[in-house]
């Protein structure tokens, strides 16, 4: 059996006497493309934020596989404005330890084609969020956790995201993203988590949600 | 802590690139220790007492045989208070409207019982309730010496030229009649025509002790009348510009708007751009992140003091100012700037976490500024509590600890306990910040 790049066990959140997240169990294993969908608020983010580690659970733990590095990409940009895209990237890398941090930023300016040297807070949005992805590939993470990484992208853009996604996966990583496009879960998902009013409904096959709970989620 | 570093280097970047916001920063607390040095300048001008001459004084009095201008009186004690002629009733509507601070009443038969020299006349006066009353009493008390003075040395003369009288003889006028006096010296003289016998000795011999005990009495008076004596020696002191208390106010004031408000910014913003969730994903841990903006700080009060101080001493050497040690006490100056700065920086952190918004945080900083300020201001004596809500917070430690560095000839016991409160005002805050600094994440 493949060992779980990272594993959450009764993982719950709650913002004062607010229930974000029930407890909740998943797994994150080498290969797959693990699709997390629900309604707005609930808990697709919260339950991502607890995985990358940004966020504490309330109750319950995540255990993460020896020596795993994990890329984190949040809906709402993370990064510092008054810094440009370059700095924002050698910043990070050499917070993320990466050897040679001019030249992670140097590759990761040329692959995600983004303006090098105009202050962050001068991007478009898509360039934003560009460089927001671009933060979460870092250090070559073998699990990426992408919160709704397309939302304000144009089709060209996402298309080179998926393609972008799709070599980490070749390369024997996983990708865990949240959406509320069905259409990426047909194409990029391997399985799909369903999540409502901060409960986990459903974890599964793609077809197997499809024939089943399709209709229900979004009702 | 390389990891700190990283944090630390890019907030002075980020604060670099924000030149209106340092020149806000610094302008700002400078502007505002120029009007308190205004205020504490109008505290101390001469205030504003109301003159009632119910006795109708003329332009010139003469007593003792010397002359008085009124005009000149009042001329001479304005250097003090700054007396305004009113009637009684408007002077009354002046001191409860608090358009003067003091009423001061010259009643009716003032003069003559003065000129009489039997009679002790008083002055009345009356001044508003509070905390300036006893100045106002006390410069009155002033005007009263000065004037008191200025009569002493008429009624000196005048009883000098009775003693002259006695000694030497001569006319005298006394009470609208016209005297003429032998003189003890001409006594002396006469007495000695007289048939020789034992009581024409003793009388004379009385005659003569007396004329020469009366001799000193000038000197006598002069000194009963004035048993202690002050004289203003030459200016030699810096203007209260440059004063070690005005300065020590300056670096205080402004480091701890830096301060305060830079900790504070910088922690929320960490929440608004949404780089603590990156951050704290074991790439820096919230100690950490609460550490940077400590150290922002206080490398930031540090520079900007250092500078401050620079200007200080370049100004108090082209004015050849004599007093305190602006070059020589730099380093230990700076030891201040940094332990004061990471203090209210360590402040500014924990407001910053409490706030976790940067506009909100920079508000919440502003506002707790003018208090902390204005607590360290109040002397102690007067409102203890004051004192001690101060000894809580870092500014007066700082304050002191920048009047002791500069200008106390020994003063290594007031730096030690200053810097001893700043050190653990800067763990206690510092500890509250790591402790709120988890709001950020919520």
């Amino acid at each position: 059996m493949t060992e779980a790049f990272l594993r959450a066990r009764g993982v719950a959140r709650r913002f004062g006497a607010q229930v974000a997240l029930e407890p909740t169990d998943l797994e994150v294993v080498p290969g797959e493309a693990l699709a997390l969908i629900g309604p707005n608020g609930a808990g697709k983010s919260t339950l991502l934020s607890i995985l990358a580690g940004s966020l504490d659970p309330s109750a319950g733990h995540v255990q993460r596989a020896d020596g795993v590095r994990v890329g984190w990409v949040p809906q709402r940009p993370a990064y510092y404005d008054r810094l440009t895209a370059r700095e924002n990237l050698e910043l990070f890398a050499r917070l993320e330890r990466e050897p040679d941090p001019a030249s992670a930023a140097e590759r990761l300016l040329a692959q995600f084609d983004l303006p090098a040297d105009r202050p962050s807070s001068t991007l478009s949005v898509g360039n934003r969020q560009r460089l927001n992805v671009a933060l979460g590939m870092l250090g070559a993470p073998p699990v990426l956790l992408l919160d709704e990484p397309t939302a304000s992208l144009d089709p060209g853009q996402r298309r080179r995201l998926w393609e972008t996604v799709a070599v980490v996966r070749e390369q024997g990583g996983a990708v865990v993203f949240a959406t509320q496009n069905l259409e990426e879960l047909d194409l990029y998902a391997t399985r799909v988590a369903v999540l409502q009013r901060g409960r986990l409904r459903f974890a599964g096959a793609v077809d197997e949600y499809e024939r089943a709970h399709a209709e229900e989620v979004f009702s | 802590m390389s990891r700190m570093l990283l944090v630390l280097g890019k907030d002075l970047r980020v604060l670099r690139r924000s030149q209106l916001l340092v020149t806000l920063l610094v302008a700002y607390p400078l502007l505002v220790a120029a009007l308190v040095g205004l205020v504490a300048g109008y505290g101390s001008s001469k205030p504003r007492v109301a003159l009632v001459d119910e006795d109708h004084l003329p332009a010139v009095v003469r007593i003792g045989g010397e002359s008085f201008r009124i005009n000149d009186a009042i001329r001479e004690v304005g250097k003090n208070v700054h007396l305004v002629r009113m009637s009684a009733a408007g002077a009354d509507r002046a001191l409860r409207s608090g358009r003067v601070v003091a009423t001061l009443t010259v009643p009716p038969g003032f003069l003559a019982d003065l000129k009489s020299g039997i009679a002790s006349p008083n002055l009345m006066y009356q001044t508003t309730k509070g905390g300036i009353s006893s100045r106002v009493t006390q410069q009155l008390q002033a005007l009263v010496y000065s004037l008191n003075r200025r009569l002493q040395r008429a009624y000196l003369g005048t009883d000098l030229h009775y003693v002259q009288l006695i000694l030497h003889g001569g006319d005298a006028t006394f009470v609208g009649r016209k005297y003429h006096v032998l003189g003890l010296e001409r006594m002396h003289v006469l007495l000695l025509t007289l048939p020789k016998s034992r009581t024409r000795d003793q009388v004379a011999n009385f005659a003569r002790i007396a004329g020469v005990a009366l001799g000193f009495t000038g000197s006598l008076l002069s000194s009963t009348a004035n048993p202690i004596g002050l004289e203003r020696a030459p200016e030699k002191a810096r203007s209260s510009l440059l004063s070690a208390q005005v300065q020590a106010y300056a670096l205080g004031l402004t480091i701890t708007f830096l301060s305060l408000l830079l900790a504070a910014g910088a922690l929320a913003a960490e929440r608004d751009e949404n780089a603590v969730g990156r951050l704290v994903r074991g790439l820096v841990s919230l100690g950490e992140l609460v550490a940077a903006k400590i150290a922002l700080a206080a490398i930031v009060a540090l520079a900007l003091g250092l500078a401050i101080a620079v200007v200080f001493g370049v100004i108090v050497e082209i004015g050849g100012v004599v007093g305190g040690e602006p070059w020589v006490r730099l380093p230990l100056l700076a030891v201040g700037l940094l332990l004061a700065g990471a203090a209210l920086g360590a402040l500014g952190a924990l407001l910053g976490a409490l706030a976790r918004e940067a506009r909100a945080a920079s508000l919440v900083a502003v506002l707790v500024v003018m208090p902390i300020v204005f607590a360290g201001l109040i002397p102690s004596q007067i409102v203890p509590v004051a004192g001690w809500v101060s000894d809580a917070l870092p500014f007066a430690h700082a304050v002191r600890y920048f009047s002791s560095s500069l200008y106390d000839a020994s003063p290594w016991a007031s730096i030690g306990r200053e810097l001893a409160w700043l050190v653990g005002l800067a763990a206690i805050f510092g500890l509250g910040a790591r402790i709120a600094a988890r709001r950020l994440l919520a």
